[in-house]
């Protein structure tokens, strides 16, 4: 026995130094972050990228950019303010660049070294339709006036290759398209924007809170040091701001309920042995599960997610369990071996079933419930092992049956061990339940919206709609993916979505639009600008233009070079990545006031579509509770199938209709009091069943081995436990934590109940079922 | 609103623009804002908010490689409150304003297609105004000022170097301001080789209100 503690302590040993290395060493981060877990399933290589996909890449590149807008009544002060807190988040670590469109000179000769040598294959909107409809006039006009125009980009090089000025009308279009504001001017308020870009391993690496601790600082200190404070106001947004608030108060949450549960779950041991020693064995075990599944994680996935970590956290509700179970068995002159024998079996069946219903999780192709899955089977197991040996190595200590706890239970005790139901009755009872059950899940209102899942933050909230409202910036990235077979279809594709969307950004539902398309006209369409140009431009206004210039117009070559969207083109421009995504090209909206109508307006071209991130999202989630609800009725039926082969039908199913009740009753109860039914609610349901489970299996095993006083009193003990450390998390400010609370507040005492009522413990009630 | 992209070429529009307000800015070879009782008090001092400038150009625009300039001449107007008005008369005419919200082109049928437009183009106006007070201050920000010594006095020359921090080097090289009482002739070199060169004459001071055609321009308003 105590070489086997030994090796299995060394074991963990290991294990921990390699959880804490994986963690610290920054090889497997700790993600708080929702959606860095979202569009990670495995799926199949060559089919069409999926929607969740595409906006986890999209949101992946905008989580590196935040954005301040700034706000005076002056114009000076505004700039003045503005450079400086650039300049002084340029230089906070963690920020990769800062630019301020309202001052920055902006990349035009990069832009007009890149499209110059295609002048003659672009038009604007403007001047394609003059020409279409014959008119050169006034494009050879503007021509004319721009040769001696004061403000004018004109030069050797510009007149050689575009005699039209043809390219400022493109280029000027393409800046309205892209809708990015420098200075706006409202009821003589000014703002503009500080675009802030993050180096992309900010969050990897966990930096993210002091660097958005710091950005505060300078916000607060320009705040404090502005001249004429009066309409001096900073708003900020970004994905950044919103994770780091979302962790604060989540992280703020489970630290002050930790505390209370650690303190009370102490205070319930001691006060029960009167011995620090089931204090220590206790947490050896849950340590000891702890470990391990942040081992195992670590060592499968490259990261863990928190929401994971609070899910693995409920081992401690399961393990302790493990631990009581043996702690409470009687201190008499029985060996340890001979001690934990009488509870060997239950345990067994209680981690047998546990696995099963985790493991239902684990073929989930969801990251998030692979990660819980891994992380609770394998804390599980080793707070198994742990129980079986390392407890019977500490010296046994007795409960002291006339302390407060145990007087308390006892008197709890008497009253259910009252319940005595026929045995026909607990079966349809059970039959019922299960019933019941099944249309509760199928048939009860459901939210996965992911705005009701988080704290929220009312401030930066308003921030934020103020941003987009002023600026048409941040906000929900609502897109238009593109998809076709090759990259000239999706051009064409674009170009099209482009014509749809005119009439909406004309009357203001969508503040702007900007694809691939924009950047990189289709060769269908160069090939249209260049024959409008030659017929109705050159053919009629060059010989008039000739007599000006100092050059020789040539007429615009036929077989000149393409401007293609190709590596070059994304060499040039990076930020051209943003608007494709593998075979999918995205048009991004800004400012969109009515999705509906978008969606309408580009409802007849088949390869586009209206994709609405947080929608997506939405219904991602709805996806993974659908898998859960589907992993939780596997578990049931995997543990129906085993207690009915243990303890035969009726008292089976009677087994399996405690946690089933448990269930039954959390979710009608959470129903009452407005919780809607998320994955998250799914998620706790689980670890009812898992815990409810170990209760009636305890309660059933115990009247195999005898010991069935003190599994009771475990049970109990292990009840107050788990409410210390789940239903606590009721009182949290996080609604998706505080449901979860919720569930498992009602749930466990229920389960312990009907542990009661479907597993008799009389000895005429045993005498007839066993 | 202002896209960045077009950033620079207010940036170039509205060096211009600044040249032609230092037409009107009293000042010595030193760089200096002159003394009331200096003896370079004889220049004119600085125009007020209640004035405006009115004169004639002529722009020669050299391109790298061509012989001959791209020559236009015509009229200007300018407003240290309103703004400046630029208007070719040959070999086209044409309008350009330029005012605190932006560029804008006055089509022949009276309407006015705007250019560039922004609410940062207050900045530039209100540069302007610290300079028209013989600040040169302001104008260090964005250039690296050097005055240089002319034979002959009262007239002086300033040559403005843009700095390397605000996008206007990408447009302008160097400035070559010329003048004696007033600006008489400035040269804009562009990193392409092209040059402006824009000689000013028959610059005359006057006391507000504008005309109402002038005026009316200046605020975007048609005939």
């Amino acid at each position: 026995m105590a070489v086997r503690g030994g090796i299995w302590g060394i074991f963990l040993l290991i294990m921990a130094t390699f959880a804490i290395w994986q963690v610290t060493s920054g090889n497997a981060r700790i993600d708080g972050d929702v959606l860095s877990l979202i569009g990670l399933e495995k799926t199949d290589d060559t089919a069409r990228k999926p929607d969740i996909e595409t906006v986890r890449d999209l949101l992946e590149n905008d989580a590196n950019q935040a954005i301040i807008m700034v706000s005076a009544n002056q114009q000076d002060m505004l700039e003045t303010a503005t450079r400086a807190l650039a300049s002084d988040i340029a230089n906070i670590p963690g920020t990769k660049s800062v630019s301020m469109p309202g001052y920055d000179a902006g990349n035009l000769a990069r832009l007009s070294d890149f499209y110059l040598p295609h002048a003659q294959s672009l038009l604007s909107d403007g001047d394609r339709a003059l020409l279409r409809d014959g008119n050169g006039e006034p494009v050879y006009q503007n021509a004319v006036k721009t040769l001696y125009a004061p403000a004018s980009m004109l030069s050797a090089a510009s007149l050689r290759a575009d005699p039209f000025s043809l390219l400022p009308g493109f280029l000027a279009e393409l800046g309205d398209k892209l809708g990015s504001s420098g200075i706006v001017q409202r009821d003589n308020h000014f703002h503009t924007p500080i675009i802030i870009s993050l180096t992309p391993d900010l969050r990897r690496q966990g930096r993210d809170i002091a660097w958005v601790g710091k950005v505060n600082d300078a916000i607060a200190n320009a705040q404090s040091t502005a001249d004429q404070p009066d309409g001096f106001t900073i708003a900020k947004t970004g994905q950044v701001f919103f994770a780091v608030a979302e962790a604060t108060a989540a992280k703020s949450d489970v630290q002050r309920i930790a505390i209370i549960a650690t303190l009370g779950i102490f205070a319930m041991v001691l006060s029960v042995f009167f011995s620090p020693l089931p204090l220590i064995g206790t947490l050896i075990t849950v340590g000891s599960g702890l470990i391990a599944g942040i081992a195992a994680v670590t060592l499968i996935f490259d990261g863990i997610h928190a929401i994971a970590l609070v899910f693995g956290a409920s081992l401690i509700g399961i393990s302790v369990d493990y631990a009581l179970h043996y702690l409470v068995l009687p201190a008499d002159e029985k060996s340890p071996t001979a001690r934990i024998a009488t509870i060997r079996s239950g345990l067994s069946l209680g981690l047998l079933t546990s696995v099963c219903g985790f493991a239902v999780l684990a073929i989930s192709p969801a990251i998030l419930l692979a990660q819980i899955a891994v992380y609770s089977i394998a804390g599980l197991i080793a707070a198994y092992v742990t129980v079986l040996f390392v407890l019977p190595l500490l010296p046994a200590r007795s409960v002291k049956h006339r302390s407060l706890i145990p007087r308390a239970y006892q008197k709890l005790d008497d009253t259910l061990r009252r319940l005595q139901l026929p045995r026909l009755v607990r079966g349809v009872g059970a039959l019922a339940i299960l019933g019941g059950f099944t249309v509760c899940v199928l048939f009860i209102p459901t939210d996965d919206d992911i705005r009701h899942l988080g704290h929220g933050n009312a401030p930066l909230t308003t921030q934020a709609r103020l941003i987009g409202d002023t600026m048409g910036m941040g906000g929900n990235p609502v897109f238009i993916r593109i998809d076709g077979a090759d990259s000239q279809t999706r051009l064409q594709t674009g170009e099209a979505v482009q014509n749809a969307l005119r009439p909406l950004i004309k009357d203001g539902t969508v503040g702007s639009a900007f694809g691939l398309s924009d950047m990189i006209p289709s060769i269908k369409r160069q090939d249209e600008n260049r024959t409008l140009i030659k017929d109705h431009l050159y053919e009629a206004y060059a010989p008039k233009l000739a007599p000006l210039l100092p050059i020789n117009i040539q007429t615009p070559n036929p077989d000149a070079p393409y401007l293609q969207a190709d590596e070059d083109a994304f060499a040039k421009f990076p930020e051209l990545a943003n608007l494709r995504d593998g075979t999918t090209d995205i048009v991004r909206l800004n400012a969109v006031t009515d999705a509906n109508a978008v969606a309408m307006a580009i409802g007849d071209i088949d390869a586009a579509r209206l994709i609405n991130p947080r929608a997506t999202i939405t219904d991602q989630f709805a996806h993974y509770r659908n898998g859960a609800t589907m992993g939780l009725a596997i578990a049931l039926l995997i543990a129906g199938i085993l207690a009915i082969a243990r303890y035969g039908l009726i008292r089976g199913l009677c087994v399996l209709g405690t946690p089933a009740g448990a269930m039954l009753i959390a979710l009608g109860g959470a129903a009452a009091i407005g919780i809607t039914i998320n994955f998250f609610t799914i998620m706790a349901l689980f670890l009812v069943f898992a815990i409810g489970a170990d209760y009636v299996i305890f309660f059933s095993e115990s009247q195999k081995h005898g010991q069935q006083d003190a599994t009771r009193f475990a049970v109990f003990l292990s009840l107050i436990s788990s409410i210390l450390a789940f239903g606590l998390l009721a009182s949290s400010s996080v609604p998706v934590v505080s449901a979860i609370g919720t569930i498992m507040a009602i749930g466990l005492p229920t389960a312990w109940v009907l542990s009661y009522a479907m597993c008799p413990t009389s000895v005429k009630a045993d005498q007839s079922d066993v | 609103m202002t896209h960045r992209w077009f950033v620079p070429l207010a940036v170039s529009a509205l060096t211009l623009f600044l040249v032609a307000m230092l037409s009107v800015i009293p000042a010595r070879a030193d760089g200096t804002a002159p003394k009331a009782d200096s003896p370079s008090a004889a220049m004119p001092t600085p125009i007020s908010d209640q004035q405006y400038l009115t004169g004639t150009f002529a722009l020669d625009r050299h391109l790298d490689g061509f012989d001959a300039p791209l020559t236009s001449t015509g009229d200007f107007t300018l407003s240290p409150r309103k703004g400046l008005i630029w208007q070719n008369l040959k070999p086209f005419p044409d309008t350009t304003v330029m005012n605190d919200q932006g560029i804008s082109r006055k089509h022949d049928d009276g309407t006015f297609e705007t250019i560039v437009s922004g609410a940062r183009f207050h900045q530039f106006i209100a540069l302007i105004s610290a300079v028209l007070a013989g600040n040169w201050e302001p104008l260090s920000d964005q250039f690296t000022i050097t005055p240089t010594k002319t034979a002959t006095t009262p007239n002086w020359q300033v040559t403005l170097a843009p700095k390397n921090n605000n996008g206007l080097s990408e447009q302008v090289s160097q400035i070559v301001v010329k003048g004696d009482e007033f600006v008489t002739h400035v040269t804009l070199h562009k990193p392409s080789g092209d040059r402006d060169e824009i000689t000013l004459s028959n610059q005359t001071r006057h006391d507000l209100p504008l005309p109402d055609d002038l005026a009316n321009l200046l605020s975007g308003n048609p005939d």
